[in-house]
């Protein structure tokens, strides 16, 4: 077929019913000659045939019927901390962390499933860490090790996100002290390692949305 | 979003993740919509299709496995059952002006064109996003090659061989899924 190769580009238009009377006659004459641009369309006018029959029976919905289906979803809990008691579970973390540490990769029984290194932004430069996610089935683990970030102050929180496109799912929240280390265990949904992107943002307020204050980012590598 | 699988976004709603829905929205309620105005017949009652629809996808997102079926065939029986029941309570009060029941119960979709119809928005959403927008200004807008040229500031022979690449690319994605069909059965 490459010794052809501009009627056949014609092809899709062809079986559309979309091109050019002169055209229409150029393909029409070559796929007298040529057996497998003849199979070609055929192939294509299955696709058209079944995709014209799409369109026909898609009809646009009212423009506020999303809005309205969003809504009136009954409502779940969303995976999110808040600062009145991100102090209470950090410390708990805290001595899980250590636990975690020594105890994890029995007590989750399987080698990391995906990783990030975490590059600092401007808001935090001499900041860096390493994310890695392990477990198997519902069991899923992130863990986070993280330095030079800044202190948190009085209701500052740090998120870890995964993060693909816009969307922000939130893995869990964290406090740092005067060291600006965190060395934590959080769990996470089944999916997380299909993410491609991790993210640390600074939160300070109850907006369940991630803060466009992004401290630590990095790609999500499947092992 | 739009090379995020069904399947992960299923997955992500069940986390309670709107942007999920919105996602799953936006490939599938022209089509539950559609399919409302051809079955029900009253923009009311499909508005209330869509509604039931997402709001089943969205309860039972957790329970969804996709190694027993494509979330395209899931929210195909969805909407095949949602209909049938808004069909069956309609007609407990209505029956049409010839005393003839509007649709036996059962007869949602008796050919299997409906069903056909959700497998080829799986096929147009593993496209690439050039190849997608080509046939759907073309099939969804009605525009003609040269109105997509002048849309999308592209020269008139790449519409036409893209528009050819794009129809190749949608055949071989119908084959990936009959396949997968295949192997799942």
């Amino acid at each position: 077929m490459s010794e052809h190769p501009d009627t056949r580009d014609l092809l899709g238009p062809y079986v559309m019913g979309a091109l050019e009377p002169h055209e229409e006659r150029q393909v029409e004459g070559h796929l007298e000659r040529c057996e497998s641009c003849r199979e070609e369309a055929q192939e294509l006018r299955l696709a058209h045939e079944c995709l014209a029959d799409l369109a026909y029976n898609t009809e646009a919905p009212p423009e506020d019927l999303k809005e309205r289906v969003v809504a009136g979803m009954p409502r779940r809990e969303p995976r999110r901390s808040f600062p009145t008691w991100v102090a209470a579970v950090a410390a708990a973390f805290c001595v899980l962390a250590v636990l975690g540490v020594i105890l994890a990769p029995d007590l989750l029984g399987g080698r990391a499933r995906a990783s990030a290194n975490l590059s600092p932004t401007d808001r935090a430069p001499d900041a860096g860490g390493e994310v890695s996610i392990q477990g198997t089935g519902e069991n899923m683990e992130m863990r986070l090790k993280a330095w030079g970030l800044p202190p948190c102050k009085s209701e500052q929180y740090y998120e870890l996100w995964l993060v693909e496109g816009d969307e922000r799912v939130s893995a869990g929240s964290f406090t740092v002290g005067q060291s600006g280390r965190v060395d934590i265990m959080l769990n996470a949904p089944n999916f997380a390692a299909s993410y491609p992107k991790v993210g640390v943002t600074a939160e300070s307020d109850k907006d369940p949305r991630a803060s466009h204050a992004k401290m630590l980012s990095g790609e999500l590598h499947e092992l | 979003m739009d090379r995020v699988e069904d399947e992960i976004l299923v997955r992500r709603l069940a986390t309670g993740d709107e942007r999920a829905l919105s996602g799953l929205y936006d490939r599938y309620a022209g089509l539950v919509y559609g399919t409302g105005m051809r079955y029900l017949g009253d923009r009311e009652t499909a508005e209330e299709l869509v509604q039931d629809v997402f709001t089943s996808v969205w309860r039972n997102a957790a329970g969804f496995e996709p190694g027993r079926a494509s979330f395209a065939t899931w929210v195909y029986r969805i909407t095949r059952n949602r209909a049938t029941d808004l069909i069956r309570r309609r007609k407990a009060r209505v029956r049409t002006v010839d005393g003839e029941p509007l649709f036996e119960l059962g007869e949602t979709d008796p050919s299997g064109e409906l069903s056909q119809n959700f497998d080829m928005a799986v096929a147009l959403s593993r496209l690439t996003p050039v190849h997608r927008e080509v046939l759907v200004l073309a099939y969804f807008h009605g525009f003609s090659q040269r109105e997509i040229s002048d849309r999308t500031a592209t020269p008139l022979g790449t519409v036409k061989s893209r528009t050819t690449a794009a129809l190749r690319a949608l055949r071989k994605a119908m084959n990936f899924d009959e396949d997968r069909l295949s192997a799942d059965e």
